[in-house]
């Protein structure tokens, strides 16, 4: 029987939820492996696990109660060992680098903002800002909607525009939060989102992080600014590749280093 | 399908918090090698470029609507013929309007949770979702 693999925290984690239910359907129950100071969530994986609505969220409502407890290395969804030894294994020749992670991330959780253009706002802004825009606009108009040509071209006109500020709104929101996050992760771009931006934020600075959210839905009224957090830090589990152009283990490893 | 305003805006929470926290569970978190990944065939959905910003002759002339429906709206050179124009943009305009970025987005990635929950009828698509593009114009066109 293969082990489906949540995440891994310290043994001493106040809190593991043991026997609560799993992927698959009936629900696998979770079981903790133990092995030096590192323990493993884990259930049975059930035969033919697919990436279904309910199994994802299986996964994140298992780790949402040991995150809310105590520090968890979050795993991406679907991580399957061929067994419970492999797992144990697995901790015992990486305990020294799983450690520090979970030292590393202790007392912090990620809050991910994902933010679109309002349409109608944005196209407001950008007929405001470019007269060469509202005169075509207007010279379409007033020939009763313009011609193909003419609508081609003026909206050519206004998804470029549109574009540019999709490209000056991201990087000026990820700037307006980061300054009270410990570390920053940009998630990929172009999916649905004109950001995507991942904080690890100290549980004792997340009312400032709400707070500083909040300035910037007034300040950018022309976004729908989306918050999810607090979460398992999915996204700074890795010192590096989880962040490409800001390390995301740097903030964390410095506070690490203070403690130590 | 259901159409959602382009205007609302606010807080997280609802679906769509729901579905932007799987795309982490999804594409985020820690991989350990000697642990094999559960094929992830029929979620690369999460992945398509939904943005209004797609660069193609469809968006074009909704924009360029959009930005007549504006200005009439504001109404600085209201003419007489408004009345017809106004209900004509409306006309052709809801739909593009109904794919506007948000609302865009949430049905697609919906779209994409159903599809995968009802299971069936998943088609093998590529493997690592990186390559968006393309995948955006397939997707666009199935809706159209």
């Amino acid at each position: 029987m293969s082990t489906y693999v949540y995440g891994i925290t310290a043994v001493t984690h106040p809190s593991l939820p043991e026997g609560m239910g799993g992927v698959g359907d009936p629900s696998r129950p979770v079981r903790i492996l133990r092995q030096g100071e590192l323990a493993a969530v884990v259930s049975d994986a059930p035969d033919g696990l697919r990436p279904k609505r309910r199994e994802l969220l299986a996964h994140q409502n298992v780790l949402s109660e040991i995150g809310a407890a105590g520090c968890v290395l979050p795993m991406r969804f679907g991580s399957v060992a061929p067994d419970d030894d492999s797992v144990t294994g697995v901790l015992a020749e990486r305990a020294d680098h799983y450690l520090e992670r979970l030292r590393a991330l202790d007392g912090r959780v990620e809050y991910n903002i994902k933010a679109n253009h309002v349409e109608d706002a944005v196209l407001h802004h950008v007929m405001a800002g470019n007269p060469e825009i509202r005169a075509l606009a207007e010279a379409n108009r007033q020939s009763g909607g313009g011609s193909y040509e003419d609508k081609i071209r003026l909206g050519e006109m206004v998804a470029a525009a549109v574009k540019d500020k999709e490209s000056e709104d991201g990087p000026a929101l990820e700037r307006a939060l980061e300054g009270v996050a410990d570390a920053v992760s940009v998630g990929p771009e172009s999916t649905g989102w004109l950001a995507n931006v991942s904080y690890l934020v100290k549980r004792e600075s997340a009312e400032d992080f709400l707070a500083a959210v909040e300035r910037v839905r007034a300040d950018m009224p022309h976004l729908e600014v989306r918050l999810n957090g607090p979460l398992p830090p999915y996204s700074f589990v890795e010192p590096g590749p989880a962040g490409p152009a800001e390390p995301a283990g740097t903030a964390a490893a410095g506070a690490d280093t203070e403690a130590g | 399908m259901t159409v959602v305003p382009a205007q609302q805006s606010g807080g997280g929470g609802g679906s769509s918090g729901l579905y932007d926290v799987l795309e982490l569970v999804l594409d985020r978190g820690l991989v350990i090698d000697a642990f094999v990944r559960v094929s992830l065939v029929g979620i690369e959905i999460l992945k398509i470029d939904v943005r209004v910003v797609v660069a193609s002759v469809d968006t074009y002339l909704r924009f360029a609507e959009a930005c007549n429906r504006l200005d009439l709206e504001a109404g600085p050179r209201k003419s007489p013929g408004l009345p017809e124009i106004v209900g004509e943009v409306t006309e052709s305009g809801a739909r593009g309007k109904s794919k506007g970025a948000l609302s865009g987005a949430a049905e697609t990635i919906s779209d994409a949770f159903k599809q995968a929950r009802d299971d069936g009828s998943e088609e093998e698509t590529r493997s690592r979702p990186r390559a968006r593009k393309s995948t955006a114009s397939r997707r666009k066109e199935e809706q159209e």
